[in-house]
């Protein structure tokens, strides 16, 4: 079977949580860049995922799919776009077998052959019934990814479920690790596996108090929460950085119009493609906390430094190896050029600076709080008329970092570059006009 | 380590809830493992918890990513773990009142206010937990932040009280929902996706139209985060533009116009 690639569905998902709505199936197929026939079956598909995960929503027949997925703060305890990782296609006849083994294997360590009995007796009748390789084979899996466990003792061996994190807690324990997982989960990174496992343990726990739904206290606020689709690709990523391998991919900018090439093995039904395709020898992915959106850099050949948002790669695959000084020699040039990025920028750095004026006495400094918690690196130094402090900060490029600064409004005047101040002013004045008529 | 292994597909994993079966991978394990690390573990586990963890994670792998993975334009990480959310979890949980004390920005302090508890929320932005809560006297919804908290009491309620202040809460959530169109200018349509991240951590409905090209999100927030949306508004400049709601329109311009006085203009 050809590799799975989840690229399709997650240009789709981030579409839809990003225009919620916005398009018709025409104009949502178009951006795509897939016809609106697999529009439908991509939808098709997910909502199968979505309504075997969540079956214990509220009946979601008729209901529209991107409703379905819309972010509704005070549910948002579940992430809803975690059901993507759930979509990894399995025939029936597997997944029937891997569950049949597991939940025989619940109570009681068996052998191979004890399991073969139990997975021929329960397996349904329109499956085939599964012969003592397959098994073999199936146990090593699931040993590999760490579910069950091979006991110690004589021939044959016996297999039992590694069950020892909700076993050997008490309930009360077990409650405390469940807000642990939950809170770094949905403060950290990478969080994917937290969710799962969030997931798993929230189940169980249900089950323990005969179904009864489980009360979610927390929630997150302002949290980038379509960010967990891009973690997707994170860990090819991360590996390839690991084992010093490039990786090439087919690279589309989220500022072009489509997101997404067919791969077609029907040529009729081949069209061109806007992407690029790239080689890179990753050194480092970035998380950019101000707009949630993650971004590779690596070293390319030809053209050194390059940096992508995560979001426009697809096609991912692994190449070569290359030698270590090459890695660390690139590597070490990035991070030289990454330090005074306020996001990624390695261009040219200069010194900002900027007055922040106090919001008066009696008030609580929020001005100065929000600086000492988002300036980065940059220094404040208070003013002797104590009406005001100032802000410096030596940073690439004022691109970056020019956002932050007029999201302080009034609150602030650059001081230098020059350059920077007189952007801001004509700014200022153009966002007056659009507000002067009223 | 691929997440998208098929031991996560949705069909075992049903099948598995059918039959009443608990399953951890080593994925998870190795995440719990590094996260274990933090020194919110300290504060969130007892010792011995924390230490039967590690014997039985004893033979699973961290992820390690530290190395390889790079925040940028983080607000410092000033709390993950609060002490106070073990005992409010529980109030909540148990579907209780808290009698609370607690200190206001202004120093003054209020001590053994009845409240119904019904969140903890976790600001992404200012990196600190809150109590959200009904004040039982005064009739209103509450935010309180736990470093502000000084003594909490779990206290019993009734069931049937408890679910009249639950729809006591949610009708007065509802009453203050507030929401605002945003434009975004055409001539940034190119930048829809950075608008749109941007904009992704609200509730909010996307329209475009398709003769003019134009596209309005349209914000849900609740009226004490007004604050934000313009702060959010400010930060993408030149891009959108407020298209209705007098209040925030109006502050919109009294921003521009005083920035501009600040540079003489």
């Amino acid at each position: 079977m050809a590799k799975e690639s989840f690229d399709k569905e997650i240009q789709f998902l981030r579409m839809l949580v990003l225009t919620s709505g916005a398009y018709s199936r025409q104009q949502f197929a178009d951006r795509l860049g897939i016809s609106v026939h697999t529009f439908d079956k991509t939808i098709k598909r997910l909502k199968e995922v979505v309504s075997s995960v969540h079956r214990q929503l509220p009946s979601e027949q008729g209901k529209e799919f991107a409703e379905t997925i819309r972010f509704h703060y005070l549910d948002s305890s579940d992430p809803m776009l975690l059901f993507l990782f759930r979509a990894k296609s399995l025939k029936e006849s597997e997944s029937g077998r891997l569950s049949l083994l597991l939940a025989a294997l619940d109570g009681q360590p068996l052998t191979a052959m004890e399991l073969l009995d139990a997975c021929c007796c329960s397996m349904p009748a329109s499956l085939p019934l599964p012969d003592e390789k397959t098994i073999r084979a199936d146990l090593k899996y699931l040993e590999q990814v760490g579910v069950i466990k091979k006991e110690n003792g004589p021939r044959p061996y016996r297999y039992r479920l590694r069950l020892d994190l909700v076993q050997e807690l008490t309930r009360e324990e077990l409650q405390d690790v469940y807000d642990f997982v939950d809170i770094m989960a949905n403060t950290q990174l990478p969080s994917v596996q937290g969710y799962l496992l969030r997931d798993g343990l929230k189940k169980h726990m249900i089950r323990n108090q005969d179904g009864q739904p489980l009360i979610e206290p927390f929630l997150y606020k302002y949290h980038y929460y379509s960010r967990i689709l891009d973690e997707a690709h994170l860990f090819m990523l991360l590996g390839a950085i690991r084992n010093r391998r490039t990786v090439s991919f087919l690279y589309f900018s989220p500022k072009k119009g489509t997101s997404y090439a067919s791969k077609n093995t029907n040529p009729l039904f081949e069209r061109d493609t806007e992407g690029k395709l790239e080689t890179i020898l990753p050194l480092k992915v970035v998380y950019d906390h101000q707009y949630g959106r993650w971004y590779l850099l690596g070293h390319h050949q030809r053209y050194g430094i390059m940096k992508y948002r995560l979001e426009g790669l697809t096609q991912v695959e692994e190449g070569e190896t290359v030698p270590e000084e090459l890695f660390s020699e690139n590597r070490e040039l990035l991070d030289l050029r990454l330090r005074h990025s306020w996001l990624i920028d390695t261009g040219r750095a200069v010194t900002v600076r900027i007055r922040f004026f106090n919001p008066g006495p009696g008030i609580a400094n929020f001005v100065k709080e929000r600086v000492l918690l988002q300036g980065q690196w940059g220094s404040v130094t208070d003013e002797e008329d104590g009406d005001s402090f100032l802000y410096e900060i030596v940073v690439n490029g004022t691109v970056e970092i020019k956002p932050w600064i007029r999201s302080f409004g009034s609150s602030c005047e650059v001081l230098e570059p020059l350059k920077l101040r007189q952007e801001m002013i004509e700014e200022w004045k153009e966002i007056k006009t659009y507000y002067e008529s009223f | 380590m691929n997440p998208f292994e098929k031991i996560f597909n949705h069909q075992i994993l049903s099948r598995l809830e059918d039959a009443g079966t608990f399953m951890v991978t080593a994925h998870e394990r190795g995440w719990l493992k590094t996260m274990l690390r933090h020194p919110a573990a300290l504060e969130a586990l007892e010792a011995e918890t924390l230490a039967r963890l590690e014997t039985i994670l004893e033979q699973d792998q961290p992820l390690d990513t530290q190395e390889l993975l790079l925040h940028k334009a983080a607000s410092k990480e000033k709390q993950v773990y609060h002490a106070l959310l073990r005992p409010l979890r529980r109030a909540i949980m148990n579907k209780n009142f808290v009698r609370l004390s607690y200190g206001l920005k202004n120093g003054r302090g209020f001590n053994e206010q009845t409240a119904f508890p019904y969140k903890l929320e976790y600001s992404m932005v200012k990196r600190e937990w809150y109590l959200l809560w009904y004040h039982m006297r005064y009739r209103t919804l509450m935010s309180t932040k736990l470093h502000k908290i000084t003594e909490v009491h779990e206290e019993p309620c009734s069931e049937e009280s408890y679910e009249q202040l639950q729809a006591t809460v949610l009708s007065l959530l509802e009453k203050r929902k507030l929401s605002v169109d945003i434009l975004v200018e055409r001539q940034y349509n190119a930048e829809l996706s950075r608008i749109l991240y941007a904009f992704s951590c609200f509730e909010k409905e996307v329209r475009y139209t398709e003769e003019s090209d134009e596209y309005t999100i349209r914000l849900s927030f609740l009226n004490n985060e007004s604050e934000y949306v313009l702060s959010k508004t400010r930060f993408l400049g030149k891009r959108v533009r407020l298209i209705n709601g007098d209040y925030m329109r109006g502050r919109m311009l009294e921003s521009a116009t005083k920035a501009l006085a600040r540079y003489g203009e």
